[in-house]
């Protein structure tokens, strides 16, 4: 992911860089990140924190993170993108029981007694749930005091602006330069 | 003046070095056996140093410098939220229990933000029941310069602890060690270790200044003594709290509540004195959950004294 940071103090640059990196890379949202850019202002204060991500977040299918095909009573699954095995697991546990599920090796799955067309239309993660996520992280990163916040989200592209008493309206502006930067436009589009 | 060392080794002989540490004058602070192994720190005399190490070492133990032993330092960060916990507040308490010292984390209610932070009056009167108090502030020079509201006001000795060094707040704590701030991960890289150590320097530094100015005119007894007359006590024997005696640089905080038990503390005696007339005794300001013991010097006690000769 590429970070670029904006802001007066060397210092806070640099540590809110690792933080940011570190906040997403422990909630598990870094891959699906392209860019970042973080605005900070600590003496006003004003942050703004903007992250483009690679793909826009829709609901997963089993379909989309793993190969399904039956046999007799049985649909076999192999796991294509391991990154989404454990939400997979969960949601065949949850509708099947743990006692009709499983888990053969690291990528294959056996569910019994199913028709494959349930299984690979089932929803395994939500495009809003992993939206919801991804702001959290933003949030979590910004300093703990600055609690007023307003949020961006166009397609890719969430833009969050925080401050501590109010929200003025050349913050916003600010904010919005930022968020259609991010975007690909032109600052005054 | 009083050192306080740390006798590491096994159990043998170990009745012997009680004798001795209780010979020369000295104290024993906390005493833990685990198995066969022993570790006893201990205050005594600077002039019996050499001689009490060198029966450590004759038995077949080690000695270690705690140089911190016998304080109870709060480190206080703006709140107790992910942001601020447990990097680095938790880093720089385990840091000083290596030093010794017994040490407390607190949070403060409203203590982030920079326009917002700010600290009440129970919550100074709590961090001035300790000996020294660490505060952990964040990255940024401004927000930490516009802070300082949050120690100006402590009595007790303050190390400041930053990102960047803040300028022309050197008047408001005792020492400022910049180069930590906001983590998110155990503070473990060698330089991190080093940054550590130093913030343990500083508050090591700062407490030997303050023993210092306590022998100019020293206590009445050493708290060491008070700990000891007060093990014996039923209470204090039973209670199930981490250290229930916990000693001070002045006094000690023991770990019951006080409505229930000051009346029996105040009347034990030492050397011949009962203990309201030789402290002061006073209920803590953490939901009366334990009390504070603060020994009186000995030129107060010889001023008091005088005065009710006067009055008679």
């Amino acid at each position: 992911m590429d970070i670029e940071v904006t802001c007066s103090e060397p210092f806070g640059a640099d540590s809110y860089k690792a933080l940011f990196e570190e906040i997403m890379s422990d909630i598990g949202k870094s891959d699906f990140m392209d860019k970042a850019e973080l605005v900070l202002k600590p003496d006003i204060p004003l942050f703004i924190f903007s992250v483009k991500l690679k793909t826009e977040p829709t609901n997963m299918k089993i379909s989309d993170v793993a190969t399904v095909r039956s046999e007799g009573d049985s649909v076999f699954m192999t796991i294509t993108d391991e990154r989404h095995a454990p939400e997979m697991l969960d949601q065949l546990w949850k509708k099947y029981g743990r006692r009709a599920v499983e888990q053969q090796t690291r990528f294959d799955i056996i569910v019994r007694g199913v028709k494959d067309s349930e299984i690979r239309d089932m929803v395994i993660a939500s495009g809003e749930e992993h939206m919801k996520e991804i702001v959290g992280a933003i949030w979590r990163s910004m300093p703990e005091g600055i609690k007023v916040r307003h949020t961006y989200i166009d397609g890719m592209v969430i833009t969050v602006v925080a401050t501590e008493e109010r929200i003025e309206p050349y913050m916003l502006e600010e904010a919005k330069a930022v968020h259609k930067r991010m975007q690909g436009g032109a600052e005054d589009v | 003046m009083f050192d306080v060392i740390m006798y590491d080794g096994g159990v043998y002989r170990s009745e012997e070095l009680y004798e001795l540490i209780e010979d020369v004058g000295g104290v024993i602070i906390q005493k833990t056996r685990s198995a066969q192994m022993l570790t006893v720190t201990m205050s005594i005399p600077a002039e019996d140093r050499k001689m009490v190490e060198a029966f450590c070492i004759e038995i077949g133990g080690e000695i270690k410098p705690v140089p911190l032993a016998g304080t109870e330092i709060a480190i206080v960060g703006p709140t107790l939220g992910r942001h601020h916990m447990p990097h680095p507040i938790c880093d720089i308490a385990e840091q000083l229990r290596r030093y010794g010292a017994v040490t407390v984390v607190m949070g403060l209610a409203r203590g982030r933000g920079k326009l917002t932070a700010q600290i009440n009056l129970q919550e100074k009167t709590i961090i001035d029941e300790y000996d020294a108090a660490v505060f952990s502030l964040g990255n940024f020079k401004s927000c930490i310069e516009a802070k300082t509201d949050l120690f100006k006001d402590i009595t007790v000795p303050v190390v400041l602890v930053s990102g960047p060094m803040p300028e022309g707040i050197d008047d408001t704590c005792e020492a400022i060690v910049s180069g930590v701030g906001r983590k998110t991960s155990r503070m473990r890289t060698a330089p991190e270790r080093a940054k550590l150590e130093e913030i343990a320097d500083a508050v090591e530094t700062i407490l030997a200044d303050r023993k210092k100015v306590l022998e100019e005119d020293p206590m009445f007894v050493h708290p060491g003594e008070i700990k000891q007359l007060l093990e014996e006590y039923e209470p204090v024997n039973m209670c199930l709290r981490p250290a229930p005696l916990t000693l001070h640089l002045d006094g000690l905080r023991v770990k019951i509540p006080y409505d229930e038990h000051h009346e029996y503390i105040e009347n034990m005696t030492v050397y011949g004195r009962k203990l309201k007339d030789v402290c002061t005794i006073a209920p803590s300001k953490i939901d009366d959950s334990s009390i504070l013991i603060r020994i009186k010097t000995r030129s107060e006690i010889e001023y008091e004294d005088a005065r009710k000769v006067e009055k008679k």
